[in-house]
């Protein structure tokens, strides 16, 4: 049983970063505990290509898309674990925090991992939402984690507006479960009871539903308008959160609206729902592409970005067929890269100590190993060839390009957009004279690995995708198509 | 308990999320929530008498515990601790307030939300109101400017689509209610905390003094 050895190790790691007072120890059971997830997802994804969907037991199922998130979640996972021992040591050596908070932040670390599973393989939408609520309440502490007023306003609006958000799309839950009329002897409505159940929705009702759950869960993706938390939080959360929160939470929640979405088409058919995601990825890319070309700090930048990309996913799922195959993909990369891209900044605002892009120049002869990894990030999340998010941004475009014409060029124009504001701060942040006092010189090698580790994987599969994954992302896209 | 006393209870939860509106004591509108969740408490209790189910007993107990009687001490204690006594202002004055709960509570009852309040034709009116309730929730969340009343807002929301759910004929098993019921009660704890940081890093619950983040 895969899920309960992960679910035990990371409970037993929780434990010990609440009891035990030495560092090593908490640091050390951290990243073990990211490395059994890894290695148990892994297994997890063999036995769900192999032969369908993993339900260990009755609460918990994951099908091909659910693997996929929870394979690209350990990764990022190892990864921050491994990233944030170095991080957190700089930043207790330069007295931004003490041991408690270190002790705080690998608690709540390893309890938003723990609740980000459970989103994923939950197969009560009940217990999804209990799931995805938990997240917000994990990691609310965790964006006010410096304690400074703008750390306290970030987590405030991420809180207030998650939660009403979440309410929103608690309502929606239940409006489906009008089509249920005959539960099951535990009481407990699973999502395929609802799917078998959608011919017997009210098609209106429906259509209610799928608004309410769409604008709340899509306010845990980001999803314009509803993404005004993002560049807050972003912004104000520790490095390796904005990470996490960017490459694991948002395609859950986006997985958990693409499971309604199923049900809604069964109901109505796929117009209805299709047409909402085209609107709402069309809304986050031209307003994200809009605020990016004048961004002041670049951690928003991120923030911007991911909204961006939330809004070429919901587009490709919106698009369907190729498009939708191509989102997957594309949500993928996305994950991967915007870790990356959350290290390098993290790289800098260790050396700049600050986040404003007008503070940081010549970053280049400062950190050249770090400069070059948000560059190639920035090129590989812009969408420039050859890397993978240009050819499924160019797959979700021309599955679009027939039927949506008019919003494909518009995508098109705003994505342009977003690579020329993206470029405009890259090269103000990476050239020219660096400020006097600066130190010259990579922090540590522990900063460097996992970002390089994490361009690496996007660039291997951006050529080669390892047959196991090709079999499940397939699935998927037929699917949630 | 009959449906016309259900029906007299759902009355009650919207007068007191009226109330919220119209307060400007904090005390009093911590006790109105306190109210507001007592009566989704008598929900619960009138179907554990139809169900006799032990679990629902116990959804009572615990709701009964986080959200009748510790969340109002909470918010109380907060109240006293910092004098807190008048809440913040709105940013619709009394008049155009009491207007907009009139237009929220008449587009609830519109005949285009019907296919949502006759999900039970027998509750349609309370299925109105209890949808009444959730608009002016989202409407005192947005309208308030202060942190306890954006709580508030959240909670009485809550209990808005709990009330929806009662008289939809909606409810879960137990064992989820239960894990919703520890989440709100963390929600809650987490929230209070976070007002207590709001007071201590801006001196004031007012939440539109909170303007550092921008660009």
């Amino acid at each position: 049983m895969e899920i309960l050895f992960i679910f035990t190790t990371i409970i037993i790691t929780i434990a010990i970063s609440i009891f035990v007072k030495r560092r090593s120890v908490i640091e050390f059971f951290s990243v073990l505990t990211a490395l059994v997830v890894l290695f148990e997802s892994g297994a997890i994804a063999l036995k769900v290509s192999s032969v369908g969907n993993y339900t260990p037991f009755g609460l918990f199922s994951v099908d091909s898309l659910a693997v996929i998130i929870l394979l690209v979640i350990s990764f990022i996972n190892l990864t921050v674990a491994i990233y944030s021992i170095a991080y957190l040591r700089q930043e207790t050596a330069k007295n931004i925090i003490g041991f408690t908070r270190v002790r705080q932040y690998f608690t709540l670390l390893n309890t938003f991992l723990l609740a980000m599973i459970l989103a994923i393989g939950a197969n009560n939408p009940i217990l999804a939402w209990i799931s995805v609520e938990a997240t917000t309440l994990s990691t609310a502490f965790l964006i006010s984690f410096y304690n400074k007023p703008s750390a306290i306003e970030g987590a405030w609006k991420y809180l207030i507006i998650n939660s009403v958000g979440l309410l929103l799309g608690f309502f929606g839950t239940m409006l489906y479960f009008t089509a249920v009329k005959f539960p099951d002897e535990s009481g407990l409505i699973d999502w395929q009871l609802l799917l078998n159940s959608a011919s017997q929705l009210n098609p209106v009702v429906a259509k209610i539903a799928f608004v309410f759950v769409l604008v709340g869960y899509g306010t845990k993706v980001g999803l314009a308008p509803m993404h005004t938390w993002k560049p807050d939080a972003y912004s104000k959360a520790p490095n390796p959160i904005g990470a996490l929160l960017s490459g694991a939470l948002l395609p859950i929640a986006f997985m958990i609206i693409l499971k309604f979405k199923r049900i809604t088409d069964a109901a109505v058919g796929q117009g209805f729902s299709q047409h909402l995601l085209i609107v709402f990825g069309l809304l986050s890319i031209v307003i994200a592409a809009l605020i990016m070309f004048n961004a002041l700090n670049y951690k928003r930048l991120l923030a911007y970005s991911s909204i961006e990309n939330a809004g070429v996913m919901a587009l490709g799922f919106g698009f369907g067929g190729m498009g939708a195959l191509a989102a997957i993909l594309h949500l993928i990369y996305h994950s991967l890269v915007k870790g990356a891209m959350f290290f390098s900044s993290g790289n800098l605002l260790l050396k700049y100590s600050s986040a404003r892009i007008a503070n940081i120049k010549g970053a280049t002869n400062v950190a050249p190993i770090t400069s070059t990894l948000f560059i190639v990030g920035f090129l590989v999340v812009t969408g420039v060839p050859p890397f993978g998010i240009f050819l499924t941004k160019m797959q979700i475009l021309s599955a679009g390009i027939e039927s949506y014409p008019l919003i494909s060029i518009i995508a098109l124009f705003f994505t342009l957009l977003v690579f020329v504001g993206f470029l405009k701060h890259t090269l103000a942040m990476f050239f020219g004279e660096k400020p006097k006092g600066i130190e010259v010189g990579e922090n540590n090698i522990w900063l460097i690995l996992p970002p390089i580790l994490l361009l690496t994987s996007i660039i291997i599969l951006s050529f080669y995708i390892p047959s196991f994954l090709s079999a499940l992302i397939n699935d998927a896209s037929v699917i949630y198509k | 308990m009959n449906q016309i006393f259900l029906q007299f209870l759902l009355g009650i939860m919207f007068l007191t999320i009226v109330f919220l509106h119209l307060s400007k004591k904090n005390f009093s509108a911590s006790i109105a929530y306190g109210i507001q969740s007592l009566v989704i408490v008598l929900f619960f209790l009138n179907s554990f008498f139809e169900t006799n189910n032990l679990a629902i007993l116990l959804v009572v107990f615990l709701m009964l515990i986080v959200k009748v009687i510790l969340a109002p001490l909470f918010f109380i204690r907060l109240i006293k601790k910092n004098a807190l006594a008048f809440s913040v202002s709105t940013y619709l004055n009394t008049p155009l307030t009491i207007i907009s709960i009139a237009i929220l509570t008449f587009i609830a009852h519109y005949q285009k939300f019907s296919p949502l309040t006759s999900i039970v034709p027998a509750n349609q009116d309370s299925l109105s109101l209890a949808l009444s309730a959730m608009f002016l929730s989202l409407f005192l969340i947005i309208n308030r400017k202060g942190a306890l009343s954006q709580i508030l807002g959240v909670l009485s929301l809550e209990n808005s689509i709990v009330a929806f759910v009662i008289f939809a004929g909606l409810e879960q098993n137990p064992a989820l209610q239960i894990g919703i019921m520890f989440n709100i009660g963390i929600w809650i704890l987490i929230a209070t905390i976070f007002m207590s940081m709001i007071l201590k890093h801006f001196g004031t619950l007012n939440v539109s003094s909170m303007n550092n983040l921008k660009g």
